[in-house]
């Protein structure tokens, strides 16, 4: 009985020491704040990027314009892709913003929204390749030029189609810029490894910081779960 | 609807398409009038379906030249999009807007061409519905219509532009056999109040009862033209009869 009664009068002294004291639980929020700018701003910057690379591939591919800018976006794709996310945020912090006094969090949610924005234009690549070639036909036929026939018949379809995908590329952003200490940003994963450094203990930091994280993710599946279930209802009565 | 029958609407002029060395179309011209049904046969593969879909450039020439009321739409100045304005087009498969409702697919291009404005182009919408026997169906969405209510639907979309011309691309190919007729039934009626059609179907009923002409492609040429009378009852290009005979 007493271990037991010790066991949890340990958590209890754990978990005052970790995040009460000396009022910790502040770095954690002031993390989970800068992971959440970054991850806002680099979501954003991810479908802008994503977009317009996928708008410019597809047209290139049905109608053989874009040609230079096709090329572009060619090497932006590989690069991107063939290249770690670490080194990415590293070339962006210490060689390219080195002499610019930028904010962090711009710096950051550049280099992920950069980043992200390779995966997204590939995702809604296959979704504008996955419409029915008759459903363009359709829209022209009635006389749409390419961009109408684009924005009002292929998109809508092709979104509803990669939302998953889409999401799932999000769920991964946000886990991605834990890696941001790197270029000295004290996100959430950072601000974890803050407490260790003062506390000497690395379990309740690194657990709370996971958790959030974790609830981060099951809130954003929760969401797009249910705006994906309205799609769909939408289309069957 | 006045029925000028000797004014020329469509005038195809020698028309080429190939395909890398594949040459489907092989130097095909003719003149398509006002109020003219013009039924196009032949069989799988001849390059009635390829010519059909030239006529509104859905397929680009190779060679040759279509005039469309006087103005030459192969010509890359043209603004092709203008023009197909006023060329209906129904497909094989229908290809309505899964994302939208009967009646929004049906307003869709008037409005966002801003031919019409939203209210004009809901009541042309309820007025096509009841035209073509669907009035209770416009707030449904494509997938839960049967294959024959999907190509009168598709039907009314494109008549929703006032075209000159309708185009029919295999209207009834892809339709459970007790759904063709309701189409057909429906192409009649279009035929009747003297709507311009070109149709390619294998349906040589419809052919003989509402086709003013009936044209017999193969090889990428036409072989044969005549009134659905003598086309059938007098064929005289040996392939022609050959088909007739596998067909009727």
């Amino acid at each position: 009985m007493d271990k037991i009664v010790g066991f949890f009068k340990n958590l209890a002294d754990g978990f005052y020491f970790n995040f009460i004291e000396d009022d910790r639980y502040i770095w954690l929020l002031q993390g989970l704040q800068t992971t959440l700018e970054i991850t806002i701003f680099a979501v954003i910057l991810g479908i802008i990027i994503g977009f317009i690379v996928a708008i410019i591939r597809s047209a290139h591919d049905k109608t053989g314009k874009f040609k230079v800018l096709n090329i572009i976006c060619r090497v932006y794709l590989t690069v991107i892709r063939g290249t770690p996310t670490m080194i990415q945020i590293l070339f962006m912090s210490l060689v390219v913003f080195r002499a610019v006094p930028l904010n962090k969090v711009i710096v950051g949610g550049l280099s992920f929204g950069i980043n992200s924005g390779a995966y997204v234009a590939e995702i809604v690549r296959s979704g504008i390749m996955s419409i029915d070639q008759g459903q363009t036909e359709a829209g022209r036929s009635l006389g749409l030029n390419y961009s109408q026939t684009m924005r009002l018949i292929i998109m809508p379809q092709a979104f509803k189609n990669v939302l998953p995908a889409l999401v799932n590329e999000f769920i991964v952003l946000i886990k991605e810029t834990s890696i941001v200490g790197y270029i000295g940003m004290m996100d959430l994963t950072k601000s974890a490894m803050l407490i260790q450094s003062r506390t000497y203990d690395a379990t309740w930091p690194l657990v709370a910081a996971a958790a959030i994280y974790l609830a981060l993710v099951l809130v954003l599946t929760y969401l797009m779960n249910k705006l994906e279930r309205r799609l769909r209802t939408n289309e069957r009565k | 609807m006045s029925v000028n029958k000797n004014q020329v609407l469509i005038e195809v002029q020698g028309l080429e398409k190939a395909f890398g060395s594949n040459q489907v179309l092989d130097g095909i011209s003719t003149d398509i009038c006002q109020g003219e049904v013009v039924v196009i046969i032949g069989p799988s593969g001849s390059g009635k379906s390829t010519f059909l879909r030239s006529l509104n450039l859905l397929e680009e020439p190779t060679g040759g030249k279509i005039l469309f009321e006087g103005t030459d739409i192969t010509d890359s100045k043209v603004d092709i999009n203008r023009h197909r304005q006023k060329i209906g087009m129904v497909f094989q498969q229908f290809n309505l807007f899964p994302h939208k409702t009967v009646k929004e697919n049906i307003m869709l291009a008037p409005v966002k061409l801003k031919l019409m404005t939203k209210e004009e182009a809901s009541a042309r919408a309820d007025e096509l519905l009841k035209r073509v026997g669907l009035p209770e169906k416009a707030d449904t969405y494509p997938d839960m219509l049967s294959g024959g209510q999907k190509q009168r639907i598709a039907i009314a979309r494109a008549l929703a532009m006032n075209p000159d011309v309708m185009l029919f691309d295999e209207p009834t190919s892809a339709l459970d056999p007790e759904m063709v007729g309701e189409v057909l039934e429906l192409m009649k009626e279009l035929a009747n109040s003297g709507m311009t059609m070109v149709v390619v179907t294998h349906e040589m009923g419809f052919a003989k009862e509402v086709a003013t002409r009936v044209i017999f492609i193969d090889d990428g040429k036409i072989q044969e033209e005549n009134t659905p009378e003598e086309f059938f009852s007098n064929p005289k290009n040996p392939r022609l009869k050959d088909f007739l005979s596998k067909v009727l």
